[in-house]
């Protein structure tokens, strides 16, 4: 059985531009901080979760509801919707009320898949101040440490991976959170997104490591790292209130689950999409390789590469390329042109195709994009969920 | 298997509305086989979409791209790239992201290559500051034909995938895209557009509002905008649709009165593991920037038979109706006509009987 404490609190989120905004988070530890989006869950299929919501809230109250978990309980009946004394719907779920309230949610998977976990009150406006995460369920016969039983929806079922990330959309008009930071009205007529976010963060932070010391509200970056032929597990999931296109570079995608459901129903229905639509609310499982085209110094490539200085490398002052077209290679950068390219990985660049929303606040490069790094080898730690 | 060469000049231009207004763009022009002294003649002159790129699976497919810089904007020194959207496994280097490769500055080519594998239909796009110049309508549609065609038994005949349930007659491009006409001003004049307020006032097909999308190809009065989008055929033949979706927005359209029988999604016949047909009929067709879908159908009887977006906001020229993404399928009636011969030779009927490119433009692929 499982046990999940989680917080709700308030803090301010960084933007790569410089701005500040805030926002409400779960944090998973009493003295920890708010982020955004909440800790990732990873649960079993089969074992009893307890979710404990504390609300620090002055003001409004908390739920949390779980699509695709049923039945959820709380105080050993089914949760239910919260109204106020006119009858107002308050809550899709039981809620924590403000100022130190509590309640207790429990459910038991019974299926695995990636699921997204988000307040059921007012989340018209709580979900887009913070108020959402991802719940992973590993499937009953999960084993890590037997390529056939580290799947995604059990063995047999062609979801083997190698590793895996999790990455939630999301989305923000500052404008609005901070006047609920100011105490006034959340106004949705006038919502305008800004920023739009992989993990709570835009590029360029996206592409940072998890944990950076100077963005403590959002722990998570999305950089996706493996090797050639890896089979990398990429969980997507929609948390925000818009429907965003999401496109890898390097390769089609094989789209395996949706909502936390096999695609398998007499036949198998996974197909290769290169833009996949995260809807509102959705998720999708998403296996993605990438095996190069076969060229080495050996086997060199059929154009001929011309002189650096007549192209434009690095326009914005650095570049990730490497500077050789094949993997594992090094090559001239110009004077004066920063590499973040470590040992002649590839980049292939993940963004929405919806490119307004690859910049922050009108301004490219930002938003929801980040890269798929193919690194020519790379330790096993990365790209693992707890 | 053949080799296919083009070069393309990036540079900028002028799209006609039918509401009379004309809008500043950045775009391609095909420039293949221009002498070298010549190629600065088309400077200005991009057209949108831009050029359709088209091979076999299995060609090599070698495309210089050359920046020709934008004489509307002669301060602006933009680099340009290609990137072709959906080719498997690409190297960064032919992939196009300036920041983890190369990007082409004013007066430089950079040759991009790729050998297609699987047929289909992809896109191509300058991914140098991406939000403007895709916008700003540096966009283009590339197609990618099947070694069946090639087969002894199938040659002379034309499929989508390398299945013979997707063998069709004739075939029309459908290119979705839209303008904020706001952004494409303040680009001319030198000005920030902040694209968080992208709110687009046109919406385009094959480049064309209507009732310019249903003008022929090479319409004299738009020179800019040379691919059609009326797509004519006869009662009774199976006609392919190309669907690509290049906007910002995700569109939903659907023809009045014909089904359309989904066969492939993002370049990949819609196939199950074992070889099950999963294509799927559907009345609409809902597609997210950055999607493409092929869809065939068998042409009814005789009749007009609008095609449109179902978000009626969009079938509007800048707020007057009808306008935007809306065109006609013209069937008419049968033909007795002489067989086509089996015999002709590959390589020959590129887009030749349903066209919606101009004469001039219809090139084949070269195969020495």
């Amino acid at each position: 059985m499982a046990t999940i404490d989680l917080w709700v609190k308030d803090g301010y989120l960084s933007t790569p531009d410089g701005n500040s905004i805030y926002f409400w988070g779960f944090s998973a530890s009493p003295d920890g901080r708010a982020q955004v989006p909440g800790p990732h869950l990873v649960v079993r299929q089969g074992e009893q979760v307890t979710v404990n919501l504390m609300n620090t809230l002055p003001l409004e109250p908390v739920s949390i509801v779980f699509p695709g978990q049923w039945p959820v309980s709380v105080d050993g009946r089914l949760a239910r919707p919260q109204y106020d004394q006119a009858g107002n719907l308050v809550s899709f779920a039981d809620h924590a009320p403000p100022d130190r309230g509590v309640i207790s949610y429990t459910f038991t998977p019974e299926r695995p898949g990636t699921f997204l976990y988000e307040s059921g009150t007012h989340p018209h406006k709580q979900v887009p101040m913070g108020l959402y995460g991802a719940l992973v369920v590993r499937p009953a016969d999960y084993d890590p440490g037997d390529p056939a039983h580290k799947t995604a929806y059990g063995f047999g079922t062609d979801t083997e991976f190698d590793r895996e990330y999790l990455l939630i959309t999301g989305e923000i008009d500052p404008e609005l959170n901070n006047a609920v930071g100011e105490g006034r009205p959340y106004p949705v007529p006038r919502f305008r997104p800004r920023y739009w976010t992989l993990n709570g963060r835009c590029a360029p932070d996206t592409m940072l490591p998890d944990r950076v010391p100077h963005l403590p509200h959002q722990p998570y970056g999305s950089m996706v790292m493996g090797q050639p032929g890896e089979k990398i597990l990429i969980r997507l999931a929609g948390a925000g209130v818009d429907n965003h296109p999401v496109h890898p570079h390097g390769n089609h995608v094989r789209v395996v689950g949706a909502d936390g459901r096999l695609l398998r129903g007499g036949t198998d229905l996974s197909g290769r999409r290169f833009t996949v639509l995260v809807g509102a609310g959705q998720t999708w499982d998403l296996v993605f390789s990438w095996t190069g085209l076969g060229f080495t110094p050996e086997n060199p490539i059929p154009t001929v590469l011309p002189n650096r200085r007549n192209l434009g490398v690095g326009d914005a002052g650095w570049t990730m390329w490497s500077g050789s077209p094949y993997l594992g290679q090094k090559g001239d950068i110009p004077v004066g042109v920063v590499s973040f390219n470590e040992f002649g990985e590839y980049y292939f660049m993940l963004h929405a195709h919806e490119e307004h929303k690859i910049t922050n606040w009108g301004e490219f490069p930002g938003g929801m994009m980040s890269m798929v790094a193919i690194y020519p080898s790379l330790s096993p730690a990365v790209g693992t969920l707890p | 298997m053949g080799t296919v060469s083009r070069r393309y000049g990036a540079t900028d231009g002028f799209v006609m509305m039918p509401d009379g207004t004309t809008h500043y763009i950045f775009g391609f022009v095909d420039i293949t086989g221009v002498p070298e002294h010549m190629i600065f003649e088309s400077r200005g002159r991009a057209q949108l979409p831009a050029p359709l790129l088209e091979a076999y699976e299995g060609d090599d497919v070698y495309l210089t791209l050359t920046n020709l810089g934008m004489p509307g904007r002669p301060d602006l020194d933009d680099a340009h790239t290609i990137h072709w959207h959906g080719f498997p496994n690409q190297i960064p280097l032919w992939d196009g992201v300036p920041e983890v490769s190369l990007s082409v500055p004013v007066g430089r080519d950079f040759v991009y290559y790729y050998r297609p594998r699987d047929p289909g239909t992809y896109m191509y796009h300058c991914h140098f500051e991406p939000v403007e110049h895709i916008q700003m309508g540096m966009v283009g549609p590339l197609v990618v034909r099947p070694l069946i065609e090639k087969a002894p038994g199938y040659a002379g005949r034309k499929f989508a995938y390398n299945d013979p349930a997707t063998e069709f007659d004739r075939e029309y491009l459908i290119f979705l895209t839209e303008m904020d006409s706001r952004a494409h001003h303040l680009v001319a004049n030198v000005q920030e557009f902040d694209w968080t307020e992208y709110r687009p006032n046109y919406w385009l097909l094959n480049g064309r509002a209507y009732p310019d999308t249903v003008k022929p190809a090479g319409a004299a009065e738009l020179p800019a905008q040379p691919y059609s989008a009326l797509v004519s055929v006869r009662t009774g033949e199976r006609v392919l649709l190309r669907f690509v979706n290049l906007g910002y927005q995700q569109h939903t359209v659907q023809i009045l009165g014909i089904p359309l029988r989904v066969v492939g999604e993002d370049a990949r016949r819609l196939l199950g593991v074992h070889g099950e047909d999963l294509s799927r009929r559907r009345n609409t067709l809902y597609l997210a920037p950055g999607q493409t879908a092929d869809a065939i159908f068998t042409a009814p009887e005789p009749g007009v038979y609008p095609l449109y977006s179902t978000n009626f906001h969009r079938n509007t020229n800048d707020g007057s109706s009808f306008g935007g993404m809306v065109t006609e399928v013209r069937v008419s009636p049968r033909r007795a006509r002489p067989e086509r011969s089996r015999a002709r030779p590959v390589g020959r009927r590129r887009w030749s009987h349903g066209d919606n490119r101009p004469v001039g433009e219809r090139r084949v692929p070269q195969h020495p």
